[in-house]
């Protein structure tokens, strides 16, 4: 099934699932990402850390072609998904989201029930046939998420009664229901609290048996704790990207180096 | 490609294809509601401009007939030109016009009414200028009456059937003929700005409503100006957060809402009721438009002061101003263009307001223009609603003209609103 | 006169400001340590003198009309006054006023002609009582502000505190203009409902104010029952609201979603363009195009189409409120966090989807305002259904037929000449209070949810 012309970079013996070649990112005039190169495997962690405003947000909603919706946005080289180049003509943006998915920094749950907030994908995708199958999905995205215990007696209360913490595990359900093969999480931890943080870190540990888990972090820590690679990203470019052990215990580059152990940021 | 494995959703599936295809024309369907809804509204704006344009551009121009008067000294009485008989002499000279014409009385009236009704005044004021005229020939340029207009103007159809025709087929002979002769002559209409109102459309002019609403906005803007800003100042510099602050502006959010006829109400009842001031003066139509234009001038006011960033004020009080020297030293100021851009727009706003200006009787008829804020008057909006029912057929015309006239105002008010907001306008 | 006053005013205005600015400065450079700068005692005895002076003159030009028409009417002879309506003593007294004015028409009686006299007698001496007062008071205030210049004189803390008060005053002057508003409606309300019963106009179904019945059989017949108007607003309102609503719903969500920057650009300063016609224009384009339109359209089908048809008015109307729903609506989708609209596309929802099934929804409450806010214009708006919409009151839903307004009413029964004590210009009131009540409710209504919902996005 593997698609052997593709060439080899494997790290961890594991496919790669998003590869992107030369990849420029233009806001207006200004350059925001500088020819990033980068293999993900499938299966995996991977974090993308750096400094603010280093483009490792931007990155990220290329991988899913969010930032076709502001208008100023110019993305130039090839980022591919199983091969697939995402920015060809006749990719549809629609079907491409369906199956990346993503996590936004702060929780943003439709101001609708917590049931229909996780069936929103699902129903507009046409993905169910009947009431009893967008049952099952919904409670599957929903355990998938470590939500359901939680919140099976009060499916039909609004998804903004939530915690922030509860709130960030239904917006994963939300994008989990579609059944993605990629999960963008863009700081997903960012507006929790510590407990809150951890309940998510172990949630991602169990999705990337599903899926390959792409997460934006500010944390290092974080980035340590649950990612198996690591990219750090310093002014739009892509300095160093490897296992995220070396990264953290044996930086090839300075700038990464001085991240790492604080001297900048 | 994808390792699909069964129980996984099939994205490539036919079923999920169509599904697409349905929500793309869905999407497109909306967005072409929503275009299609702006051009309707596109439409409106464009039919309501063409066709004001399309009739009333004819009442730019005014139909006048070039005539030798002879100012027989027999119907002037030198002692008295203001006296004379002006309406015989004109009498007179058309039936010189048109020797040929029977020498009846009603024909001879026929022939007369191609004249304006003005016309004996025009004479009259001629000679009472200059009395040295009396029994000489003089050329005189005159407009004519309406229904010639008209015919000058292309229209009246002389293909409908005479009884149905304002003017009868020797009517537009005679009119032709003057026409051939070369004197008739179609000048631009200054009378439109430069005459007071008449119940004759070829006379009628739109001075009087002009100054009545100039008086009138100068009345409503010395008093809601200073209020205005003094309000607003208080309020969003000073007022303390209670609950008679709160008061204060759910007051002003309510007032800015309420019909502009019950304003009207207000103003009939207050002014003109219990304090006596006289009907249909500009100064009672200034202080109630006044009143409606305060909120639209508090509120902007407030905005502008919010958009100045407390940092200035934070450094003006840190170098141990006051905070009355702080407002009036330095936010103001720098509030200014907003203040007066909200100003301007409130102004406009108050110049097109019509019901209340009708409640107050500035709809009187009025030919002469008023010399004070005192003296009875129309205003502009109200001169367009007296013209609009008004069921000659040259005030058609002369309305769609008055109406662009008030357009005019406005787009130029606005425009410089525009300007000041664009040239002061300032990025914190 | 009153221009003397006023020049006066301004005189003693300038005056004391040199005049104190001048002795705080002499102090000062006499050693003594101020606590005010000059310009602080300059200003605070201009403010001194300003204040109280111009509220005379103000006061005085209130009133004076008032009081010498009352002295002049009280003054007229009895014999001449006896048995006359309040409305034939306003006819007299407009005819003294008018020969006071130089204008006599034709030969007045001489006891007209003695109260004139008295009336411009009365305005001379009021004129020079007016410019007496004004000295004197000014010339006090400028003595009492001089008195105050002092080293240890606070002029800066009165100076403001004059002009705190101004400022305060300022702002009451919009509560006092809505107590304006109630008192004079409520007012007149109250004498109308001395001759007509209350329920006789709310409930009544017939509505012929201007058939001239005896004054005594008017309130007997009912022919002010107010529900044929007020159903004829809701008529025209509806049809207003049925065009405008959609058409700015439509636009606000292309404008929002679909469109280019450089097309919001182009079409929201059109809109508000529509937004800023008067609406005399509009009203005097629904009758030369739109009514006619109408007419000839429902020629064509076979339909009954009154000349005056609620169609017409109705119809113009919404095309006024299409700006007005269309900005709220862009501005409510606007106010929805833009983390929603990103959280329903990355789920791979179309932007169609987006602001249909979560924009739209959230967005709800401000555009509910908003649509509300036109209601009330709607019902409000006076100048297109005066000249578009018909003037009998029908018990009709039809918007093919001729309706009438509440509005309407209240301008056909107050313009021309009107004497505050008959049913016929009450009634105007009466209705006025009606309009004024419901479009109240609605505003109060649709700001607090407007509020509330900005209070949950902030």
């Amino acid at each position: 099934m593997y698609d052997l012309k593709k060439p080899e970079h494997d790290v961890d013996q594991a496919k790669t699932k998003i590869s992107a070649r030369g990849v420029q990112v233009f806001y207006g005039d200004t350059q925001a990402i500088k020819d990033v190169n980068v293999e993900i495997a499938d299966k995996t962690v991977t974090s993308f850390i750096g400094p603010s405003g280093c483009g490792k947000s931007t990155f990220l909603r290329c991988i899913n072609r969010m930032n076709d919706t502001i208008d100023i946005c110019r993305v130039e080289g090839e980022i591919t998904i199983d091969g697939h180049d995402i920015y060809a003509p006749d990719v549809d943006p629609v079907q491409l989201r369906a199956k990346v998915g993503m996590v936004f920094q702060k929780p943003n749950p439709f101001p609708k029930s917590i049931y229909d907030n996780v069936a929103y994908g699902p129903r507009i995708h046409g993905m169910t046939r009947n009431k009893a199958e967008l049952d099952e999905v919904v409670e599957t995205a929903l355990r998938g998420a470590g939500l359901w215990n939680e919140v099976k007696d009060r499916l039909d209360t609004p998804g903004t009664g939530l915690s922030g913490g509860q709130q960030q595990r239904l917006c994963i359900a939300r994008a989990v229901a579609t059944q993605p093969e990629v999960l963008l999480m863009d700081e997903p931890c960012s507006a929790l609290d510590p407990i809150a943080t951890a309940l998510i870190e172990d949630l991602i540990d169990d999705l990337k048996q599903q899926f390959s888990v792409v997460i934006v972090t500010h944390s290092m820590q974080q980035a340590a704790r649950i990612s198996q690679k690591t990219a750090f990203f310093h002014l739009g470019n892509l300095v160093e990207y490897g296992d995220t052990d070396t990264i953290f215990t044996n930086p090839r580059d300075e700038r990464t180096e001085n991240y790492i152990t604080g001297r900048t940021g | 490609m994808t390792d699909a494995t069964s129980d996984k959703f099939d994205w490539a599936a036919p079923a999920f294809q169509a599904t697409l295809r349905k929500r793309k024309r869905s999407q497109l369907w909306l967005k072409s509601l929503g275009l299609g809804a702006i051009l309707i509204a596109f439409a409106m704006l464009f039919l309501l401009v063409g066709s004001l344009i399309s009739t009333g551009y004819h009442a730019f121009t005014q139909t006048h007939l070039r005539i030798d008067v002879v100012l027989d000294a027999d119907l002037i009485d030198a002692d008295a030109p203001e006296r004379g008989n002006y309406r015989q002499i004109l009498t007179n000279t058309m039936q010189a016009q048109f020797p040929d014409v029977a020498d009846d009385r009603a024909a001879l009236r026929r022939l007369t009414s191609i004249l304006s009704n003005g016309a004996q005044f025009t004479l009259r004021d001629m000679v009472v200028a200059d009395p040295g005229l009396i029994g000489q020939t003089v050329t005189v340029t005159v407009p004519v009456s309406d229904p010639y207009d008209q015919l000058a103007k292309g229209l009246i159809d002389s293909d409908t059937p005479e009884e149905n025709r304002r003017l009868k087929d020797d009517e537009i002979a005679n009119f032709n003929r003057l026409a051939e002769a070369g004197m008739v002559s179609k000048p631009l209409n200054w009378g439109l700005i430069t005459n007071a109102d008449s119940r004759f459309p070829e006379l009628a002019g739109l001075k009087g409503a002009i100054i009545g609403s100039a008086y009138a906005l100068l009345i409503c803007f010395l008093l809601s100006f200073p209020v205005g800003i003094g309000a607003a100042i208080y309020l969003e510099e000073f007022a303390p957060k209670n609950r008679v602050s709160d008061l204060i502006e759910i007051n002003i959010n309510n007032l800015a809402a309420v019909p502009s006829v019950v304003f009207g109400l207000l103003g009939l009842a207050v002014f003109i009721g219990w304090f006596g001031m006289p009907r249909s003066v500009p100064f009672v139509g200034g202080l109630t438009l006044a009143l409606m234009t305060l909120p639209t001038i508090i509120i902007a006011t407030r905005a502008a002061l919010k958009a100045v960033p407390p940092s200035i004020r934070e450094a003006a009080l840190g170098v141990g101003a006051s905070r009355q020297q702080v407002v009036f030293g330095h936010v103001l100021p720098l509030a200014m263009p907003g203040i007066l851009t909200g100003t301007i727009i409130g102004l406009a706003q108050a110049l097109g307001e019509t019901a209340p200006l009708l409640l107050i009787g500035m709809n009187a008829f009025i030919t002469s223009a008023p010399a004070t804020p005192f003296d009875s008057a129309t205003a502009l909006p109200t001169q367009i609603f007296i013209w609009a029912d008004s069921p000659e057929r040259g005030f058609v015309s002369r309305t769609s003209a008055a109406i662009l006239v008030l357009l005019t105002f406005l787009i130029a008010m606005n425009a410089i609103a525009i300007y000041l907001r664009q040239k002061f306008e300032r990025k914190w | 006169m009153t221009l003397i006053a006023f020049l006066i005013l301004i005189s003693a205005v300038v005056i004391g400001y040199v005049l104190n600015l001048r002795s705080a400065r002499a102090l000062r450079h006499g050693g003594a340590k101020m606590h005010s700068l000059d310009g602080f005692h300059g200003g605070y005895a201009a403010l001194m003198v300003l204040i109280p002076t111009f509220m005379l003159i103000i006061t005085w030009l209130l009133f004076q009309g008032t009081v010498i028409e009352y002295l002049v009417k009280s003054g007229l002879p009895q014999d001449q006054l006896e048995g006359k309506g309040t409305g034939e003593i306003q006819l007299i007294m407009a005819e003294i006023r008018s020969i006071a004015g130089g204008r006599i028409f034709g030969t007045p009686e001489a006891w007209k002609l003695d109260a004139a006299e008295r009336m411009v007698a009365l305005r001379a001496t009021s004129g020079g009582l007016l410019v007496a007062a004004t000295a004197a008071l000014a010339a006090v205030m400028l003595y009492i502000a001089r008195r105050k210049v002092a080293a240890d004189f606070r002029a800066r803390q009165g100076a403001e505190g004059i002009i705190h008060g101004l400022m305060v005053a300022c702002a009451t002057v919009a509560i006092f203009v809505t107590i304006g508003i109630v008192a004079s409606l409520l007012f007149e309300t109250i004498r109308f409902f001395n001759m007509v019963p209350f329920w006789d106009f709310i409930l009544g179904t017939s509505w012929e104010p201007q058939i001239p019945l005896r004054e005594d059989q008017i309130a007997a017949e009912g022919a002010f029952g107010m529900l044929p108007v007020f159903l004829g607003t809701l008529v025209i309102a509806t049809v207003a609201m049925v065009v405008a609503t959609p058409i700015g719903l439509l636009s606000a969500i292309y404008l929002h979603e679909f469109a280019s920057h450089r097309v919001r650009a182009v079409v929201k300063p059109v809109l508000e363009i529509l937004a800023g016609v008067p609406t005399v224009v509009y009203g005097f384009f629904a009758i030369l195009v739109i009514a006619p339109a109408i007419r000839s359209f429902g020629a064509d089908l076979g339909l009954p189409i009154a000349p005056n048809t609620a169609l017409a008015a109705g119809s113009v109307m919404g095309i006024m409120l299409i700006p007005f729903i269309s900005s709220f609506a862009d501005d409510a989708l606007g106010a929805v966090p833009r983390s929603l609209r990103d959280g329903s596309l990355a789920v791979g929802a179309t932007p169609a989807e987006t602001v249909l099934k979560v924009l739209f929804p959230a967005a709800i409450p401000g555009i509910v305002g908003g649509i509300l806010l036109a209601v009330s214009r709607a019902i409000g708006e006076t100048m297109i259904v005066v000249m578009a919409a018909g003037l009998i009151a029908k018990m009709t839903i039809n918007p093919l037929d001729s309706v009438t307004t509440v509005t309407v009413q209240i301008v056909t029964l107050l313009i021309g000449d009107t004497a505050f004590d008959s049913p016929k210009t009450l009634a105007a009131f009466a209705l006025g209070m009606v309009l004024f009540l419901m479009t109240l409710v609605i505003n109060i209504a649709a700001l607090r949810i407007v509020r509330k919902y900005r209070e949950i996005y902030d």
